[in-house]
């Protein structure tokens, strides 16, 4: 058994002239939670239909829980349960059938299964009402629904927050770390909200115009989520100087001068005494953090 | 095949649910109950002269008014007609998971899409039957209620064979329906090709060359072109049977094989 619950080797996906997916290298490891973000028309559904076998790759190969997705719908599916794009239900089932349903196609008898996850994602009082006069959120709820129906160990979930109220997000989110975290699942889950994926994700994979530009794995998005002082001097040479024979280490970027050790970061007024001193007081002086949007929008050009 | 009785439960499932299924048994039932007010007309020919136009569509539909012409006459509706009615249903089984974009949940399940397709095909083969049934049943209560002479067992049995076997003729037509609704991705393109099959049937009988096409078949075994035996031969069951199989085939395919966008 390999460590990854996701493989794609050069995975890349035409329709036509448009190149959808371009030689994306996917690797998954068990039990984490990838972030697969991407804006609208980056590639991300078109990804997660190669990863699930509903479309086959131009080029590349997909590998999902050591088995080869192939033509024919062939894969581990009694093993990975998925949401793709909106949600979707045969109208004039109600819940608890149209879990059934899924039950049913799944091979599992025992019909708890269906009754386990209609209490997990709080549909019981709809349960029985036909899929058709459900909300949108609760439509999502009952996509999630089928997805956990199996207790799959892949979780694979085109935009899971879609459609879900404010209370809806944190208890799906709550819902997949647990997963994650207590049961081991894996989950693979595709967002535009960068928030969504910044909150739950080990490790987020950037997809623009098909390619896989940028992977950040806890490290990074440790350092992205951590604070740091930039200042500007009218002198920055000299300013370096003052720091530096001060003991602070720092880097330069562009014309601002980042220092982010938790003292300094801490005790900003230190630093500022010591430019002050040296004759060079700062023009600007501010504890920042880069986060995960501001990454996202300098990779992705400001979403253009 | 991995998960047939499975797939197979699910669809019995979701027609038993559907109101397409209340709706397709209304609509067969108009059949019989048309040729009900044909035979009514036709016992009566006083009334009917004075009712003009419909007494002259009662004469051309149903003749006159006894048991063999009103078998004659469900017997066209199935094998001809039934074209067009039974596509609905293909149509509805194949097409709606497109329309409702819930084939995404039928695609990455331990249950094969060949179970899937499978177990469609079978839904359709006994909706149409049972609706087939249902119109020869509500015909048998019509024609009793009119009072219509010549009523006999062998006639019954003959007639019930006719009617049946027209039935399963025109289900061969019908994997071509589901494979355009799975083209397609919805309804229209079926709907489409239904009746574009009709147009051209219609051609293919008048140009004498029916027998030969398989779309024309039902409505020649029916005898709605005249005696059957003097147009269709083994080569059109052949035709017809091959034109299913391929239907089959090419729609198994298409599942299996194209890429699922919805």
């Amino acid at each position: 058994m390999s460590n990854y619950a996701i493989e794609t080797d050069q995975l890349t996906k035409r329709f036509g002239d448009v190149l959808a997916v371009d030689h994306v290298n996917l690797r998954v490891k068990r039990g984490e939670i990838y972030g697969f973000l991407g804006l609208n028309g980056a590639g991300k559904t078109t990804t997660i239909r190669a990863l699930l076998g509903m479309i086959r790759p131009s080029e590349g190969n997909v590998k999902v829980l050591d088995q080869a997705v192939g033509p024919n719908g062939r894969g581990p599916w009694a093993q990975v349960g998925h949401l793709v794009e909106s949600p979707s239900a045969y109208p004039e089932l109600s819940v608890r059938e149209n879990l059934d349903v899924a039950r049913t196609l799944h091979g599992i008898r025992d019909s708890t299964a269906t009754t386990r996850v209609i209490e997990q994602l709080a549909l019981v009082s709809y349960a029985d009402r036909k899929a058709g006069t459900l909300s949108t959120g609760n439509l999502q709820r009952l996509g999630l629904a089928r997805a956990l129906l199996h207790a799959p160990a892949l979780l694979i979930l085109d935009e899971p927050a879609n459609g879900l109220d404010p209370a809806g997000v944190v208890e799906i989110r709550e819902l997949l770390r647990t997963l994650a975290h207590e049961k081991g699942v894996t989950v693979f889950m595709s967002s535009h909200i960068l928030t969504e994926v910044d909150q739950l994700a080990t490790r987020i994979g950037i997809i623009h115009k098909g390619q896989l530009i940028e992977e950040l794995d806890t490290e990074k998005l440790a350092g992205l989520r951590a604070n740091r002082l930039e200042i500007k001097t009218r002198n920055n040479e000299a300013a370096q100087i003052s720091l530096q024979s001060a003991g602070y280490k720092f880097a330069l970027k562009d014309d601002t001068i980042v220092i982010d050790s938790d003292y300094a970061i801490e005790h900003p007024d230190d630093v500022a005494r010591i430019l002050v001193n040296a004759g060079n007081p700062p023009i600007r002086l501010a504890v920042e953090q880069e986060n995960l949007e501001d990454h996202f929008m300098k990779l992705t050009g400001d979403g253009k | 095949m991995n998960g047939f009785l499975s797939a197979l439960r699910v669809e019995i499932l979701k027609v038993y649910r559907s109101k397409v299924l209340p709706f397709t048994a209304v609509g067969f039932s108009l059949i019989p109950l048309a040729g009900g007010l044909f035979l009514i007309i036709l016992k009566d020919p006083e009334a009917a002269k004075s009712m003009g136009l419909i007494s002259t569509k009662a004469q051309i539909t149903v003749g006159v008014a006894d048991w063999p012409a009103f078998f004659n006459l469900l017997a066209g509706a199935v094998a001809a007609g039934g074209i067009i009615l039974f596509s609905i249903i293909p149509i509805w089984i194949f097409g709606r998971e497109f329309s409702e974009h819930t084939v995404k949940e039928l695609l990455s399940l331990p249950t094969s899409r060949e179970a899937i397709v499978s177990a469609k095909f079978l839904v359709t083969a006994i909706w149409t039957l049972a609706l087939t049934l249902f119109l020869f049943g509500v015909g048998l209560v019509v024609g009793r209620l009119v009072v219509i002479p010549g009523w006999s067992t062998e006639l019954l049995r003959a007639a019930f064979s006719d009617i049946m076997l027209g039935a399963v003729l025109t289900l061969a037509t019908m994997p071509f329906v589901a494979f355009f609704a799975s083209l397609g991705r919805g309804y229209l393109l079926p709907f489409g090709w239904t009746f574009f099959t009709v147009f051209l049937a219609q051609i293919a009988a008048r140009l004498g060359w029916g027998d030969w096409f398989p779309w024309s078949v039902p409505a020649l075994f029916s005898g709605m072109a005249g005696p059957r035996a003097e147009i269709i031969g083994l080569h059109s069951y052949i035709i017809l049977i091959l034109t299913g199989l391929l239907g089959l085939g090419a729609t198994l395919y298409w599942w299996r094989s194209a890429d699922q966008t919805r």
